[in-house]
């Protein structure tokens, strides 16, 4: 509807992530070292993370800082629930998005008064309570230790890593094709301009906190599965560290298009696994990268990415094809 | 004719200033008032009183005959009455098309797309000089055309009643003249307006009756002609003895 361009970089688009998705799925098929296979079961609980970051921070612009609530809402949800009730895990994991999901609305609510820096340290400080509480009630969370002996999501790793694939590919999937639904430019018009959204009619304040609770939601839902995939539950899913790393992911991957998000999840897991061989140096030259990336590729790497393509693919044409810059799309969010 | 908007003693204080104070006027189904006044007279306040950007110190602002007064701006949107502001304030990111497309899509913009959002967006943009730069990334398009916009943005709403900010603020005599007969027709087509305008001459050829504010109060009200004889108003704009310089 939105013309041809779009149409075609939509298929582009597409076309991509369907081959990601085809390579994901034949991970367990020729990689037969167990490490690896945990490492890309990581990879996609953190492709879940970032892309459930981006549709609330990179579409509305307001940077959370605080995603650890979410994840560990879930996460703890999931495990207390399973540890103390033995909830089976398929429930469990649903019931964790749910508590973060209310977590969202909680969170969400009074945060919407504040605006930019406020907010990010709201949001800071909401997450930093729970994680201080684990340890008030060591007697029922575990304390620093968190809880051992979850109840594992599917007894192999194959299993275990396709479980871990679909969670990936319905959540983003529904992430991504709300971001690129009418109801995501809203979310975008909101970024760009919140006084310029109300006069066009947009309620604002619900859109920000429905995308709170969907934030939540799938951030939560990762998180549960993340304690049936460790068979633990420890404080450091509600720390500090996992809410600037989902930051650090989005912003390298590109923000504010899910798809980058999700590309800046997979490389900078792998890339922080491939550097263990490093181990002294690992941090350093891990920081280092990140920081070089900030400077020279400051869109994200999938946006810059997707623009360079694009050039190319304008020369050999050598029509006037509209891409990027004015197309909805990557590359221009 | 009804009475679509009915402000009764409008006021708003901004600590011990009165940006506006006991502000009253009535606005027809179908007329197009201009406000002038000033720099700092309150026109713009008065604006933002209206679209529920600000909240009153007191007064009733009552449209079509409900009060208004302290609901949101999106729900007065809704209600029927959109604003475009002096200092156009577009989605820079998004096309023109997508600026569009996000007004209809509000609650009341949408309940009128019979087509579609989309459909309806291609048309207002056509309806207001656009038409070929849809896709233009709005932080890419001339002032004069982010005025348009702005005002497309505005009709994707459906209102009945149209607050248009100074617009023609910053354009040339060439853009104002094919953006005046735009305004004319949109008064022609049953839209109630009002208009807040510097540039008196363009102003006084669309409107055939004029408010004007100094120091938040309302000075006058009537005809252009009636206007360009006021002692007051001429003094607002000229100062004491302005009058011989007078000609508007």
């Amino acid at each position: 509807m939105f013309g041809k361009e779009r149409r075609s970089i939509f298929r582009g688009e597409r076309l991509g992530l369907l081959i990601a998705l085809a390579i994901l799925a034949a991970v367990p098929l020729y990689i037969k070292d167990r490490a690896i296979v945990e490492l890309v079961i990581l990879a996609n609980i953190y492709a879940v993370y970032v892309a459930s970051w981006d549709i609330l921070c990179g579409y509305t612009g307001q940077v959370n800082f605080g995603h650890a609530l979410f994840v560990g809402g879930g996460a703890y949800a999931a495990a207390l629930l399973n540890f103390y009730f033995k909830l089976p895990p398929w429930i469990t994991i649903f019931l964790g998005g749910g508590v973060a999901a209310i977590f969202g609305l909680i969170i969400g609510t009074p945060c919407l008064r504040l605006r930019g820096p406020y907010f990010a340290l709201a949001t800071f400080a909401a997450a930093a309570v729970p994680y201080g509480l684990t340890d008030v009630y060591w007697e029922v969370t575990g304390g620093l230790d968190g809880l051992y002996g979850i109840s594992p999501i599917w007894p192999t790793l194959t299993g275990k890593y396709y479980f871990s694939l679909l969670l990936t590919a319905a959540s983003c999937g529904l992430i991504y094709v709300g971001g690129r639904s009418n109801k995501g430019l809203i979310l975008k018009s909101i970024r760009e301009d919140e006084i310029g959204a109300m006069a066009s009619g947009i309620n604002t304040t619900r859109y920000k906190l429905m995308t709170f609770i969907v934030s939540g939601f799938f951030a939560g839902l990762a998180g549960a599965f993340y304690s049936h995939n460790q068979l633990h539950v420890g404080p450091e899913t509600l720390s500090i560290n996992l809410s600037v790393l989902v930051i650090i992911m989005s912003v390298v991957g590109g923000i504010g298009t899910i798809t980058g998000p999700i590309c800046g999840a997979y490389l900078l897991t792998i890339f922080n696994e491939m550097l263990r061989q490093w181990e002294e140096l690992r941090l350093l030259i891990y920081t280092a990268t990140v920081v070089l990336m900030l400077i020279f590729v400051p869109k994200g790497i999938l946006p810059a990415l997707t623009e360079e393509i694009g050039r190319v693919f304008k020369k050999k044409k050598g029509g006037e094809i509209a891409y990027g810059r004015t197309v909805r799309g990557p590359g221009i969010d | 004719m009804d009475v679509l908007l009915e402000v009764q003693e409008l006021t708003k204080y901004f600590g011990g200033l009165g940006a506006v104070r006991n502000v009253s006027f009535t606005l027809h189904q179908g007329e197009m008032l201009g406000i002038i006044g000033p720099n700092g007279a309150g026109k713009t306040t008065l604006f933002n009183l209206l679209t529920g950007f600000l909240k009153p110190s007191g007064g009733k602002i009552l449209f079509r005959g409900e009060n208004i007064v302290g609901l949101k701006p999106w729900s007065i949107v809704n209600q029927g009455m959109a604003r475009t502001f002096q200092i156009v304030r577009p989605f820079h990111q998004l096309t023109g098309l997508e600026n569009v497309v996000i007004s209809c899509l509000s609650e009341r913009g949408a309940a009128r797309a019979k087509k579609g959002a989309e459909e309806k967006a291609w048309k207002l943009l056509e309806n207001v000089g656009l038409a070929g730069k849809e896709r233009i990334v709005a932080k890419d398009l001339p002032h004069g055309d982010l005025k348009r916009l702005e005002l497309a943005r505005a009709l994707a709403t459906d209102p009945e009643l149209l607050l248009l900010d100074e617009p023609f603020a910053g354009l040339g005599l060439p853009e104002i003249h094919t953006l005046s007969p735009l305004i004319q027709k949109l008064s022609q087509e049953g839209h109630s307006i009002i208009i807040i305008e510097h540039k008196l001459r363009e102003l006084m050829k669309l409107v055939k009756r004029v408010m004007t504010l100094q120091f938040g109060e309302k000075i006058a009200d009537g005809t252009p002609e009636e206007l360009s004889r006021d002692q007051r108003v001429i003094e607002a704009y000229l100062g004491k003895g302005g009058r011989t310089f007078a000609t508007v």
